[in-house]
């Protein structure tokens, strides 16, 4: 295959396939934004500093600014779109933070639930010092970030059962 | 912020990726090689870097994840190979580098706890931040020659080599020891070289990789009985060390055998020898010759330490040359080093040694 300036990108978006071409230094973030209309993903710094643009890149949370969309192809993605369950039920990530009014602008919120996602992934049973390392990539103006670290606590312990009984399962 | 146009292309073994540097070379074109890419897109997000094409090598098989260690035990010198296309967050699941729970494949076997290297473990736990960490690669961080890099630090005082790839007969092939075994299955002309990372590092994003080279592996070394530590000052925006200094303790130890079969141990809790490398302060990080000297055959008194990390500018003959900017004057710079080295020395040395 030749360098090319237009790629072909196919990418597994929250379980279904789509398919585009673009220009080949198209970020993802902006491919899932301006080509797929999946504008829970936010753009706010664009130098891989604040996170508001965190997605799951197959299953692993990166910064989709800091990621061409023709490195996605043929990789799955999960933005803060394909987290609920069917029928609108909130991913426990999405409770917690309604739970725990862990925002206010709700610019950083996706990032957020995307990075603690992850976090409760690599550790089911976080600290809060554990939940306040993970959320360095992750950058909220409002908050003071403390009801942030509440929820992902509560998420942890809403998700415990659950994620024991899946193992055992 | 779009990065300036340029083409891509993914390359699917390392044959063809070697070709395709050849054909952007042929037309005049500049190509980088992109594998993570989480210095590499800031970059040219920020336009200070413009390539016309891009070779995604991300893909390529056979260059992610660590080898294990080898080496003899007896001698208590081991080696542990990483592919380049590792992640910082494979490097952190890898107990063998970052410790954890280690479970054979025998199934009878009862999991142990290995140790670790913690001066690997201590950079991965404040370099960048988790999503970066999932992308970015080890091969990467070496290449990119960034004097503000963390893990560089730590690869140096390790005594990293670099295996890097090219055409074979373009480069000198230095290659020592038995090939590795997936060398057979590639096309016979792939050549191999082999450089210590304090030689391949050269100045501010200059190293001595090749236009047409590709970094396939690096090899890090551990001896028995060494303790390790990693400490550095992050800027508070970027988390880039304004410094950062990793250290290498060996102690001395091992035991002789008279003729009566008297045992005698020569731990003494003296310092057999000492790595110490520097990085963020000066155009590329460094090993601090003069203080490693100073620890040499010492015992790790506060006043010895503190002798040692006050010569940490120094190189083997002269002072390194300081980087300073808008962040930090290159005077504080060398500052925080002297204490960051401090730091880590007693944060290595009441860690002690490695046991195996």
């Amino acid at each position: 295959m030749p360098a090319a300036c237009e790629v072909p990108v196919q990418v597994t978006v929250n379980g279904a396939p789509r398919a585009a071409t673009v220009p080949a230094r198209t970020l993802l973030v902006h491919f899932l934004r301006d080509h797929l209309g999946l504008t829970g993903t936010h753009v706010g710094c664009d130098t891989t500093q604040c996170g508001a643009c965190t997605v799951a890149l197959d299953g692993v949370a990166v910064k989709s600014c800091t990621v061409l969309a023709a490195q996605a192809d043929g990789h799955e993605v999960t933005t803060i779109e394909g987290l609920a369950g069917p029928g609108g039920t909130l991913h426990p990530v999405q409770q917690a933070f309604q739970d725990e009014h862990g925002l206010q602008c709700g610019y950083c919120t996706p990032g957020m639930v995307m990075a603690i996602r992850q976090l409760i992934e690599d550790h089911p049973d976080p600290t809060e010092e554990q939940v306040r390392h993970a959320l360095d990539g992750n950058i909220c103006r409002c908050t003071g970030y403390q009801n942030i670290v509440g929820a992902a606590l509560r998420a942890a312990k809403a998700a415990g059962p659950d994620t024991v009984a899946e193992r055992e399962g | 912020m779009f990065p300036a146009d340029f083409a891509y292309v993914r390359a699917r073994t390392l044959d063809e990726a070697l070709d395709l540097l050849d054909e952007a070379h042929a037309e005049d074109q500049e190509a980088k090689l992109i594998a993570g890419g989480q210095s590499l897109l800031p970059m040219m997000k920020l336009r200070l870097a413009a390539p016309q094409v891009l070779i995604d090598i991300a893909g390529l098989p056979g260059l992610s994840g660590g080898g294990g260690w080898m080496g003899s035990a007896v001698g208590g010198y081991l080696s542990y190979t990483i592919g380049a296309l590792t992640t910082y967050r494979q490097l952190a699941r890898d107990p063998l580098l970052a410790g954890g729970i280690l479970r054979s494949r025998n199934e009878n076997a009862a999991p142990h706890r290995a140790e670790g290297i913690p001066a690997v473990t201590d950079a991965l736990a404040v370099l960048a931040d988790p999503q970066v960490r999932a992308r970015g690669t080890i091969g990467g961080a070496v290449a990119h020659g960034d004097p503000a890099s963390d893990l560089p630090a730590v690869l140096l005082a390790l005594d990293a080599r670099l295996t890097i790839a090219s055409r074979k007969g373009r480069h000198p092939e230095t290659h020592v020891g038995p090939y590795p075994r997936r060398a057979s299955r590639e096309p016979s002309d792939i050549g191999r070289r082999e450089i210590i990372l304090d030689d391949f590092l050269q100045s501010i994003y200059t190293t001595d990789l090749a236009e047409d080279e590709i970094i396939t592996s690096l090899s890090i070394v551990s001896r028995s009985g060494q303790a390790s530590a990693y400490e550095k000052f992050p800027h508070p925006a970027s988390h880039l060390p304004l410094a950062g200094v990793a250290v290498a303790v060996e102690f001395r130890g091992g035991t002789s055998t008279d003729q009566d079969g008297n045992v005698t141990s020569h731990a003494d809790g003296s310092i057999a020898q000492a790595a110490i490398a520097v990085t963020g302060i000066s155009p590329r990080p460094y090993r601090a010759r003069a203080a490693e000297a100073i620890l040499k055959g010492a015992f790790p008194t506060e006043e010895t330490l503190a002798a040692a990390a006050a010569q940490v500018t120094m190189g083997s003959a002269d002072r390194v040359s300081l980087l300073g900017d808008q962040h930090a004057s290159a005077d504080y710079r060398a500052h925080l080093a002297e204490v960051l080295t401090r730091r880590a020395l007693a944060k290595a040395i009441a860690r002690g040694g490695r046991s195996s």
